[in-house]
């Protein structure tokens, strides 16, 4: 009984001190926090990119490939208008193509007051997980350059953060893999 | 008679005044020659002493320092055959240092360069005023590296000698990057050089 309770013991402790070599000081938390918010910053500049009706076309699918690589693989973005309760959900290709056809002669989309509503969180299998929000501001011109549709969606995005590792020259590289999700629509104003 | 003994006993105080200052400057002049040797010898010890201190790598001069003594020793012209030699060893030896401090000097200048062209070019295309122009400033900047694929690391954190990075990118992509979000947040950290001179790793740290 007594090594029984003994070896218990001593597999707490292992554990306990891999967990605890796995969790981060405030000052490596902070700087997880900072680099998942500015992928949200990136793909708002994105978005804004592929929803110009000045960006040439090949700029545009570049770009979209960029935005890609800050998905999950099968992330979804929601879409919501002022004329419909319905939310459309598209993949991520889909939805920046969706945003490059749009009927409009210009359009300007503004994302602002990005920020987190839920903190990271350490998951069990170490992955981090927390919510951002974000407000973006939608403005369609036509050709007359009369503003035709304005609407304002709060959204939210589920960001993961990973510690991963690669070899680079050689030698392993440790890294924070922050990925997006799902970016679901919260509310659709005409503010 | 007694100018006889007068002039004999005149002749004699002379010659013991005579002889008595000549051993008088005999004596001088060895002293001033013993002197001079033992100041020659101690000087041929300190040489020895020195110059075997540099070719061993047993001082903590700098380089200057080293040349400097090695300056004032020949200056001593002391005509010695082992003093000699190991000036010939010693001049080879801080010859060899000199080359290696300029190469190093150059090589860290030569990087300089490369940072500050580097960080100009990462601000012009952030600061472009259209996507041709912001192109024209990757194409330009992508010659100095051995491949678009090269790879990119972004410290986003520096904590006791161990950093945490971003996701690895390539310089093409990195470029691009920067276009896009018209944003140059980051400096050279470090750079990696293949044998023709073209970079072949980056690395980059959050501003």
């Amino acid at each position: 009984m007594k090594k029984i309770i003994a070896t218990l013991v001593i597999a707490l402790c292992v554990v306990g001190s891999a967990m605890a070599q796995d969790e981060i000081d405030y000052a490596r938390k902070q700087a997880i926090d900072s680099l998942a918010l500015e992928k949200v910053r990136d793909l708002s500049k994105y978005i804004k990119i592929v929803g110009s009706k000045e960006t040439p076309f090949s700029e545009a699918n570049r770009v979209i490939d960029r935005a890609e690589e800050l998905f999950m693989s099968d992330a979804e973005i929601g879409v919501s208008s002022l004329g419909s309760n319905k939310i459309t959900y598209y993949r991520v290709r889909k939805y920046f193509e969706h945003l490059m056809r749009l009927n409009y002669d210009r359009v300007e989309i503004e994302w602002y007051n990005i920020e987190y509503v839920s903190d990271l969180q350490r998951q069990p299998d170490g992955t981090y997980v927390g919510v951002i929000t974000i407000f973006q501001t939608f403005r369609g011109y036509d050709k007359e350059g009369n503003l035709t549709y304005k609407d304002t969606t709060k959204k939210d995005i589920t960001v993961y953060v990973k510690r991963k590792e690669t070899q680079i020259g050689g030698r392993t590289i440790g890294f924070w893999d922050v990925l997006l999700g799902d970016m679901r629509v919260k509310e659709t104003t005409n503010r | 008679m007694k100018s006889k003994i007068t002039t004999i006993m005149m002749v004699l105080l002379a010659v013991f005044i005579t002889l008595g200052g000549t051993t008088s400057c005999k004596s001088k002049k060895r002293l001033a020659r013993e002197a001079a040797e033992a100041e020659y010898k101690s000087k041929v010890e300190q040489a020895v002493k020195d110059l075997n201190a540099i070719l061993d790598d047993e001082t903590l001069w700098s380089l200057e320092e080293k040349e400097a003594r090695v300056k004032t020793i020949k200056d001593w012209n002391l005509q010695n055959a082992e003093v000699d030699d190991l000036i010939f060893q010693v001049e080879k030896k801080l010859a060899r240092e000199r080359a290696q401090k300029e190469e190093e000097e150059r090589n860290k200048q030569e990087a300089q360069n490369a940072n500050t062209t580097l960080e100009r070019n990462f601000a012009t295309i952030a600061q472009s005023g259209s996507v041709s122009q912001a192109n024209r400033t990757i194409n330009e900047t992508l010659g100095l590296f051995e491949s678009p694929n090269v790879p990119v690391l972004i410290i986003i954190k520096q904590n006791a000698g161990f950093n945490d990075y971003d996701r690895p990118t390539t310089i093409e992509k990195y470029l691009n990057y920067v276009k896009d979000q018209k944003k140059a947040a980051e400096k050279v950290h470090e750079i990696k050089y293949n044998a023709n001179g073209k970079i072949n790793e980056l690395e980059l740290i959050k501003k």
